[in-house]
């Protein structure tokens, strides 16, 4: 139990840690575009390949808040049904859905690393500015192992929680 | 198995993930990834998964929603929203069930610079409720009168579902934000008039607040000026066509960022927070769309939504008794699942029909949010009614839920308007559009 927690708090560390990436990526979509909109309107002059920048800031806005998301619990879930369960059959059904989702993710991690490497074989870049599509394919890849981790750990809590009883 | 057996079944194992309480989003797509993976190759689908999430999280029409959604966390953090109610109850709070009116208008007010529902009920119950309490509201008027008038938040533009919607079938988001005007408007009217009638009728459960005079009226307005010039800025720009929805958002995120700044509301930490839980509302927004592209894949193989569109086409009944089947089957549906996510997942299925059946896909975007919004305040899954059990705790949400039937009422008779006069929500965009 003291591991498991010790597990939780990593996790927590480092989603927590990782989610700053994707702030800073969100904010930097708000700041190009607005910043498009009066080069362009105001100036004539709008800010040149905006698009694949925030094409690519808001892939890594997204997936490096992927494990805070999950983490805090915002991810939208049906909850009328499952409370209606004895104790015992909804954390084996806990255990079932976080395999699942362990399952998903370490899915997703590994397709992307090797959807990036596709992308870096094929040197494919972003449309306008030319921007290596691969090296953010990666960073997709790397955001997805810590919502792996998470769903480890819940795993591993649903488990001991069905043991326990 | 064929692949329509194929289909019914992908639709059972998702069904049964989201009773397990799945993420809806990681459903779609585990539900998409092993129904593909039965009907192609286990190889294809894989690829299909990585290709479904790059693509998706990294579609520029996509960024609408982080933009929009960021506009709101700023406009929530920024302390707007509390002008926007001081302002209506400095106008309305005097007379009797005046305060529940200023809940309203304020409500109404927020959904247009916001396009939540829990938002816009979070922060006027923050705000309306401790007023309304002060002054011996009813609790049953006070919290059923915030949970509802907060779902204006998602048929007021901007709206965040109507934004999915326009996204997943391809319809214009300027139309649908204009669609959404006028049966906005209509709505906050009846609700505005359903507390009138409430407090006409017993007059007890909404006492006068204390008088103003004509000189604080006046400068009470001042109170909605942001409020106008950010709507006016980001959904005037979109209607005039000098922004992309995209870009209305960013101006609109910039322009609440920049007022809470200018009105020292948004500190460092303050900021950081909004743009934290805006981040983290638009991940899961985008992820559930994700794990909707990859369902809709597996849905496309299997043949489901167009053997659905030719059955439905050929029954010997009239489109409008299939489309109030429909409209039942959101009715009900948004009783189980947070509108967004049940939009998100029948539309793939019902929006083929819907074409088939020579609707106006604008008008039916308005009238599922407009279902939607049922659902957000009908139990056991009524966000909006959890929303303000948060806020106020001490009361029962039974309490709640029977404060909330008197707007359900006007929700529903706005829904029969639309279904008869579908001009409601189809002139503006005609007329704008023209």
């Amino acid at each position: 139990m003291k591991n498991l927690d010790t597990f939780k708090k990593f996790n927590r560390k480092v989603s927590m840690g990782i989610e700053w990436v994707g702030l800073v990526a969100l904010v930097l979509m708000m700041v190009i575009t607005t910043v498009d909109v009066i080069g362009a309107k105001v100036f004539l002059s709008p800010v040149f390949g905006s698009i694949d920048i925030m094409m690519l800031a808001q892939l890594v806005a997204m997936a490096f808040a992927a494990a805070s998301t999950l983490l805090i619990g915002r991810h939208i879930q049906v909850e009328f049904f499952f409370p209606l369960l004895p104790k015992r059959a909804q954390a084996f059904m806990n255990g079932i859905v976080h395999l699942l989702g362990f399952v998903l993710f370490v899915l997703i991690a590994w397709q992307l690393f090797i959807y990036g490497h596709d992308l870096q074989t094929w040197r494919e870049v972003s449309p306008t500015v030319r921007i290596p599509l691969h090296p953010v394919a990666y960073a997709a890849a790397f955001a997805c192992i810590p919502v792996c981790l998470i769903y480890l750990s819940l795993l591993v809590e649903s488990v001991l929680k069905v043991l326990k009883r | 198995m064929s692949p329509e057996t194929a289909g019914i079944a992908g639709i059972g194992l998702l069904i049964l993930l989201f009773l397990f309480r799945m993420p809806v989003a990681f459903a779609m797509a585990f539900a998409g990834l092993a129904g593909f993976a039965y009907l192609s190759d286990v190889e294809s689908a894989l690829t299909l998964l990585a290709q479904d999430i790059f693509e998706t999280l990294s579609a520029y029409p996509l960024s609408v929603i982080p933009m929009f959604i960021l506009m709101g966390s700023f406009a929530f953090a920024s302390g707007i929203s509390r002008r926007l109610y001081m302002s209506s109850y400095t106008w309305f709070g005097q007379w009797p069930g005046g305060l529940t009116v200023a809940t309203v208008l304020a409500c109404s007010g927020f959904a247009a610079i916001c396009g939540s529902t829990a938002a816009t009920a979070a922060t006027m119950g923050k705000i309306a409720l401790p007023e309304m309490k002060k002054y011996g509201y009813n609790d049953v008027l006070a919290t059923g009168t915030v949970a509802s008038a907060g779902t204006l938040g998602i048929l007021i533009p901007p709206s965040t579902v109507l934004i999915v919607y326009g996204i997943l079938t391809e319809e214009s988001i300027g139309r649908l934000f204009i669609a959404g005007v006028l049966p906005g408007i209509i709505l906050s009217l009846f609700f505005v008039a359903t507390v009138v009638l409430i407090c006409l009728r017993k007059p007890e459960l909404g006492p006068s607040g204390p008088p103003t005079t004509w000189a604080q009226k006046v400068r009470a307005v001042t109170g909605i000026v942001e409020t106008i010039t950010l709507f006016l800025l980001t959904i005037g720009g979109l209607f005039l066509g000098l922004f992309s929805p995209t870009q209305a958002g960013a101006v609109g995120a910039s322009g609440a960022l920049f007022i809470g700044m200018i009105r020292r509301q948004l500190r460092l930490k303050k900021t950081v927070d909004a743009a934290k839980d805006g981040l983290r509302t638009a991940c899961m927004v985008l992820f559930i769309i994700a794990g909707a592209t990859i369902f809709g894949h597996f849905l496309s193989i299997s043949n489901i939504p167009f053997v659905l569109a030719e059955w439905i086409e050929g029954l010997p009944i009239p489109p409008m008794a299939i489309m109030s089947v429909i409209i039942v089957i959101y009715f009900i549906g948004g009783f189980f699942m947070d509108s967004m996510a049940l939009i998100v997942v029948t539309i793939p299925i019902f929006f083929p029909v819907v074409v088939k059946l020579g609707f106006d896909p604008i008008w039916f975007g308005v009238m599922i949010v407009l279902v939607g919004e049922m659902g957000v305040i009908t139990p056991p899954v009524g966000v909006n009614v959890f929303v303000i059990k948060g806020i106020a705790p001490e009361i029962p949400l039974y309490t709640i839920f029977k404060g909330i039937l008197p707007f359900l009422a006007a929700l529903i008779v706005l829904t029969i308007l639309l279904m008869i006069f579908p001009d409601i929500a189809t002139l503006l965009p005609s007329l704008v559009y023209h």
